[in-house]
């Protein structure tokens, strides 16, 4: 049996009537680098929010890595990292004294901390910026700072919430380049992403949410068999035209703008 | 393609912006929070109003009488009064935080023209500039009818008058703008509207210490006023009731020349606004430097992550300017109080300078004023509080930090006043002392149970380097106060009582007493307060992160 990195069953959350997630079941493999896509709205935030523990589910269960998320918060807390929507940052530090209190707060020792920020503000090109406060940063520059932050006690599952949005080339290849050592050495990403392309690229498996509903999971080689079955014009498909036939490829039709003909 | 659109005209466009204002304030009532504040601001403008509207016949019976008796003082105070007022009302109004920026529209096809009358709309539909006006006009028609001849000068110099608090108001609001764009600057602006503030409390009690040394100052002072706007108006004005045609030109000339440098500064900053500029945080460290990482604080005595915690929230504490207004203005009380024996109301406060009294009140006055700080203690967490959420730590342990730093801020103000009573009435005596650190003891430890749980359930985001709107929510301040009027009287009658009685000591130990079931009390909050957190997570999430 594969040891799972996420699973989760029923996994149901409301908003007042609004079904933001329904019954969701996920079955994520450790080591896998998995792509969590869906339209605007489809329950992507609400779902990643529920998995890192920020969100209460209406319903279902969570596991990380094994563990019951609700009975074991802090076991599984100290087991993940995060990089949730809005990037968490306490803008009123340095780069290196926000790295050093996130890495504490994962339970680094204070010597340690500060080695593995110097190291990560280094790596991610930030080094110069030492001294600057959080809220003068780029928006790339924070992403950047959140990413290190979340992987600086070496988490073995790491959630994105839309890691490369807002980032410039060379910033998403820093990006791509550490999220890739990180599966080299054994963990788990689970990201959410807009960007397809970049999806197709580095995950091994996706799994497509649609208004609350997981709609496919699968390796992507596995969901491109399953969409040109359908079609059995013999054309391999990217991620984006499977994305589009399995969101409903009569919402993806664009339709006439009678101005700009 | 079909044909290009045109621009939309000047009144057009002008129609467009007031309809997105309308919008605007209309759907900002979908929500409780909107209607909450359109009523606030329609009871306040209705209190202000009638105030405003009642200073009218004043300023009109006071310029009848100038021109009437020939008193030359009164013109330039009535004038004096209308400029300060719609100079200082709008910024202290604005609290410096930005007001509504046309240069948002400029993405539009927006006119330069219709920049720069929106850019006036926004100063001449100011309630204070109504208000103003409105005195103004009360003041020309005390003048008219006091004699209609002198409306011949005083019309154009109360309108060149009028132009001119007009042009220096968006002339103000402009620059201000642009220095609240960048985040160094917008503080440096919040310290010194804090120091602006703390002068304005000095002036009772310098005046009344120093006042007849001072009178002189005074005297060449109030003279060299009549260069400035509303003495060159007022004298425009009485030298042209009294025919002194060239004197009178002078001064309105005077008056037009500052309202053009005036109009030069601002056409400066609307045209830099008109062609874009980027005033983004990012842009100003261009050479912030490289540094080796230093490890993070080891507090004694501290678990890591409480260490770790309180070393974030002290950076936070030194780097937020609006907080030292909190922190100072105890400090700065017991100073003003120390000086104030020479008013008006000296002898009836000189008991406050009893050694025996000054310490107990001063320090009563550092705990009203600091544990507010208390019953919002997230508050200035903003988006950061996810990752404390998120992180695999204790929430309690996140109080228990904050906690620790108001403490430390309680200790720290406490010895400052203690110093400076020292100084101003001598040493306070023992008994008094002790009793006074044991009913803070029992205050605070109170304080701190009570606030941790307000600020659990009734959090709200507080905004760096800002004055406005930067209060706790509307329960966490009715719990603070309610917390205050019943402890204030628990401690007071104590310690009337044990007065009384003759049995002083016993007062101690009875705080002493209340400081124990306080403790307890604490340390019961804290064995919830992680649950509380888990359960409110969406809440506090909610209210602590939003952007803006």
């Amino acid at each position: 049996m594969t040891d799972l990195a996420v699973e989760t069953d029923g996994l149901c959350r409301s908003f007042g009537e609004l079904e933001a997630v329904r019954s969701a079941n996920l079955r994520v493999e450790a080591g896998q680098f998995f792509g969590f896509l869906g339209p605007n709205g489809a329950g992507k935030s609400t779902t990643i929010k529920m998995l890192t523990g920020l969100l209460e589910p209406t319903a279902g269960r969570i596991r990380i890595l094994g563990l019951d998320l609700v009975s074991n918060p802090v076991d599984v807390k100290s087991q993940i990292g995060v990089v949730p929507e809005g990037l968490a940052l306490f803008d009123r530090l340095t780069g290196p004294e926000y790295l050093i209190f996130a890495g504490r707060m994962y339970g680094l020792d204070r010597v340690t901390a500060a080695e593995r920020a110097q190291e990560l503000l280094d790596f991610m090109g930030l080094a110069d910026r030492a001294k600057s406060l959080i809220v003068d940063y780029s928006h790339g520059m924070k992403k950047k700072l959140a990413m290190a932050a979340a992987v600086i006690h070496g988490p073995k599952v790491l959630f994105l919430d839309e890691p490369f949005e807002g980032v410039d080339a060379i910033a998403a290849g820093t990006l791509k380049a550490m999220l890739n050592r990180m599966i080299a050495r054994g963990a788990t990403i689970f990201l959410t992403s807009h960007v397809l392309e970049i999806v197709e690229r580095l995950c091994s498996h996706v799994a497509i949410i649609d208004r609350g509903e997981l709609v496919a999971q699968g390796s992507i080689d596995e969901l491109r068999s399953g969409v040109s079955a359908r079609h059995a014009d013999g054309q391999k498909l990217s991620l984006e035209q499977i994305f589009l036939e399995i969101v409903g490829g009569e919402r993806a039709a664009v339709p006439e703008l009678s101005w700009l003909e | 393609m079909a044909g290009m659109t045109l621009v939309p005209g000047k009144q057009e466009q002008l129609r467009l912006v007031g309809w997105l204002r309308w919008r605007l304030l209309v759907n900002g009532l979908r929500t409780g929070r909107g209607k909450a504040d359109l009523v606030a601001k329609i009871i306040a403008g209705v209190i202000i109003g009638t105030g405003a509207l009642g200073l009218g016949p004043l300023l009109g019976f006071g310029s009848w009488y100038a021109i009437s008796s020939g008193k030359r003082f009164i013109l330039p105070g009535e004038l004096w009064f209308v400029f300060l007022i719609w100079l200082l009302v709008p910024i202290l109004i604005s609290g410096f935080g930005a007001e509504s920026d046309p240069a948002s529209l400029l993405r539009f096809p927006l006119r330069y023209s219709t920049f720069v009358l929106l850019a006036f709309a926004h100063g001449i539909l100011d309630p204070v500039a109504v208000a103003a006006l409105y005195w103004l006009l009360a003041m020309l028609a005390g003048i008219a009818v006091a004699s209609p001849s002198a409306l011949l000068w005083a019309i154009p110099v109360l309108a060149a008058f009028a132009l001119l608090n007009l042009l220096l108001n968006r002339t103000i609001f402009a620059w201000l703008s642009r220095w609240l764009a960048q985040r160094r600057t917008r503080e440096i602006m919040g310290a010194l509207l804090i120091l602006l503030m703390f002068s304005f409390q000095l002036v009772w009690p310098l005046s009344a210490r120093y006042g007849k040394r001072a009178l002189p100052l005074a005297t060449r002072l109030a003279s060299a006023s009549r260069l400035l706007p509303p003495g060159m108006a007022a004298s425009a004005i009485t030298a042209g009731h009294a025919s002194r045609a060239g004197s009178a030109l002078a001064d309105f000339a005077g008056l037009l020349a500052c309202s053009g440098v005036l109009g030069w500064l601002l056409s400066i900053r609307l045209r830099a606004e008109y062609r874009g500029e980027n005033l983004s945080e990012a842009r100003q460290e261009t050479s912030a430097g490289r540094s080796t990482v230093r490890a993070g604080w080891n507090v004694a005595g501290l678990s890591p992550t409480v260490a770790a915690l309180f070393e974030k929230d002290l950076r936070y504490l030194i780097r937020n300017s609006t907080a030292y207004l909190t922190l100072l203005t105890p400090v700065f009380v017991v100073i003003v109080l120390s000086l104030g024996h020479g008013g008006p109301h000296g002898r009836q406060l000189s008991f406050i300078r009893s050694s025996s009294v000054f310490f107990p009140l001063s320090v009563g006055y550092v705990m009203l004023t600091v544990v507010g700080l208390v019953y919002n203690s997230l508050g200035y967490d903003g988006s950061g509080l996810p990752m404390l959420l998120a992180a695999p730590i204790r929430f309690r342990d996140v109080l228990v930090a904050k906690n620790l730093l108001h403490t430390l801020v309680v200790v720290a103000e406490v010895l400052t006043v203690s110093v400076v009573g020292w100084f101003v009435v001598g040493p306070t005596p023992p008994l008094v002392l002790g009793l006074t650190l044991a009913g803070t003891l029992f205050v605070l430890l109170t304080n701190l149970a009570a606030g941790n749980l307000v600020s659990l359930y009734f959090p709200r985001k507080l905004n760096f380097g800002q004055m406005r709107r930067q209060q706790a929510s509307g329960m966490a301040v009715a719990a603070s106060l309610g917390t205050q009027v019943l402890l204030a009287a628990l401690v007071t009658g104590m310690y009337l009582l044990s007065r009384w009685t003759g049995h002083l000591a016993w007062c101690g130990v009875a705080f002493l007493v209340l400081a124990g079931a306080a403790w307890v009390a604490y340390r019961h909050m804290l064995g919830l307060a992680s649950n509380i957190a888990l359960k409110r997570r969406e809440v506090l999430m909610a209210e602590l992160s939003r952007p803006g």
